[in-house]
């Protein structure tokens, strides 16, 4: 889903960036030295998790991971995603520089959503099943929204909405699948071993 | 005391991440998310092969050819093979333009050098013809006419198995064109961030003692 060079108006790549500068100040105040390392070892899944790669539709489509970043940071997976983007950019020519700025708000805004929507059930002590389906909602639900914004952003340049967001969340269902039964577990795993981590985000 | 019960917390997601990682080399061999397009130029046709990085062919994909000032020549759509070929609308340098589906990009260009090279020899083949034919009765100069066809006909037959030849080289650079990123990248990916966690945690240190 990272959208090239080239593809985008000016304006749209402008605004984008906006919205990522944005959320990347919003994300970097009040962070402190116990919030860093885990934005670190997220930011780095998340740059590897771009190459693990699921065959589907007429493009390729790779693990996204952005709802796994939203429910443990929060508004915080701004700068992680922005940091991952920038060196895929940069090391695999995933992207470009210019888009930068729409990419990460791409998928860093469903991952906010996702924390705003889901955030909750990480931080009480309800049912397993409860929790464990919310884990699954929030990896889902962050890469169908990140789809509509990805067709979104094609439709402001002059593409067909419906047309372009039906075939990239027709391409992305089976990664939804996968990411929301991903994060469900990463989650499930984190809950048992250590719940302070997703405690003090 | 402090920084020991911190370092326990962070070690489920290092655990987690490590497993991410190694999922990622033992399932699938590095796959990628880029389109590329690879274009050559032989005899009066283009031809062009698109493919998403991991191989997979860029089927139906819109191919739009421009000259060097920007103006649109032509264009069509990919194959089931993901290639697509044209002849040689004008003598200018190419730019070629795939867009793939989800706003995915590549472009390729074939400077004007080639285009004239190539069709400078095609052009001269049916002149050379003409000559003789209306040369050969009159008998005038049957040497000189002969030599000069038969090196037509020889710079043609070179051209012909000079492009069949070549064509294992130029998809071997096809391939070259779109290499997954290795595992150097990765770690250097990899390496970068925790760089940027030191600094980050550097600096937030200092701000406390301050």
């Amino acid at each position: 889903m990272h959208i090239s060079e080239g593809v985008l108006s000016p304006a749209i790549l402008i605004g984008g960036a906006v919205v990522t500068m944005a959320g990347v100040a919003i994300g970097l105040k009040g962070v402190d030295n116990k919030n860093i390392p885990k934005m670190g070892i997220l930011s780095a899944a998340f740059f590897v998790a771009s190459l693990v790669h699921v065959p589907a539709g007429p493009a390729s489509v790779h693990l996204i991971l952005n709802g796994l970043l939203g429910l443990i940071l929060g508004w915080k997976a701004f700068p992680a995603i922005l940091v991952a983007l920038g060196l895929q950019a940069l090391l695999f020519q995933f992207g470009g520089i210019t888009t930068l700025g729409i990419n990460t708000m791409n998928m860093a805004l469903p991952a906010v959503i996702c924390y705003c929507l889901f955030g909750w059930s990480t931080k009480s002590s309800i049912k397993q099943t409860v929790f464990i389906t919310a884990a699954f909602c929030a990896g889902f639900c962050a890469v169908l929204v990140s789809s509509i914004l990805v067709g979104f952003s094609l439709y402001l340049t002059g593409e067909a909405f419906l047309p372009a967001a039906k075939l990239i969340v027709a391409a992305h269902l089976p990664v939804m699948i996968i990411e929301g039964i991903v994060t469900a577990a990463c989650i499930l795993f984190l809950k048992k071993v250590r719940p302070e981590i997703l405690m003090n985000s | 005391m402090f920084k020991k019960k911190h370092n326990r917390k962070i070690f489920p997601l290092l655990y987690l991440f490590l497993f991410i990682l190694l999922t990622t080399f033992s399932v699938t061999p590095a796959f990628a998310h880029k389109v590329t397009i690879f274009a050559w130029v032989e005899g009066d046709t283009i031809y062009t092969q698109s493919k998403f990085s991991g191989g997979k062919k860029a089927k139906g994909s819109l191919v739009t050819v421009f000259d060097t000032e920007g103006n649109r020549l032509l264009g069509g759509k990919t194959d089931e093979k993901g290639e697509y070929s044209f002849k040689i609308p004008k003598k200018t340098g190419l730019k070629i333009v795939l867009k793939a589906s989800m706003g995915h990009m590549a472009e390729w260009k074939i400077p004007v050098e080639e285009i004239v090279a190539v069709q400078a020899s095609q052009n001269k083949t049916p002149e050379a013809g003409v000559i003789s034919n209306t040369a050969s009765p009159s008998n005038l100069a049957p040497i000189s006419d002969s030599t000069s066809l038969q090196r037509e006909e020889i710079r043609r037959l070179i051209d012909e198995s000079l492009d069949k030849k070549l064509s294992p080289i130029i998809s071997m650079l096809a391939k070259l064109q779109d290499q997954d990123p290795g595992i150097s990248e990765v770690m250097g990916g990899i390496g970068y961030i925790f760089g940027l966690v030191g600094v980050a945690l550097y600096f937030t240190n200092r701000r406390k003692k301050l």
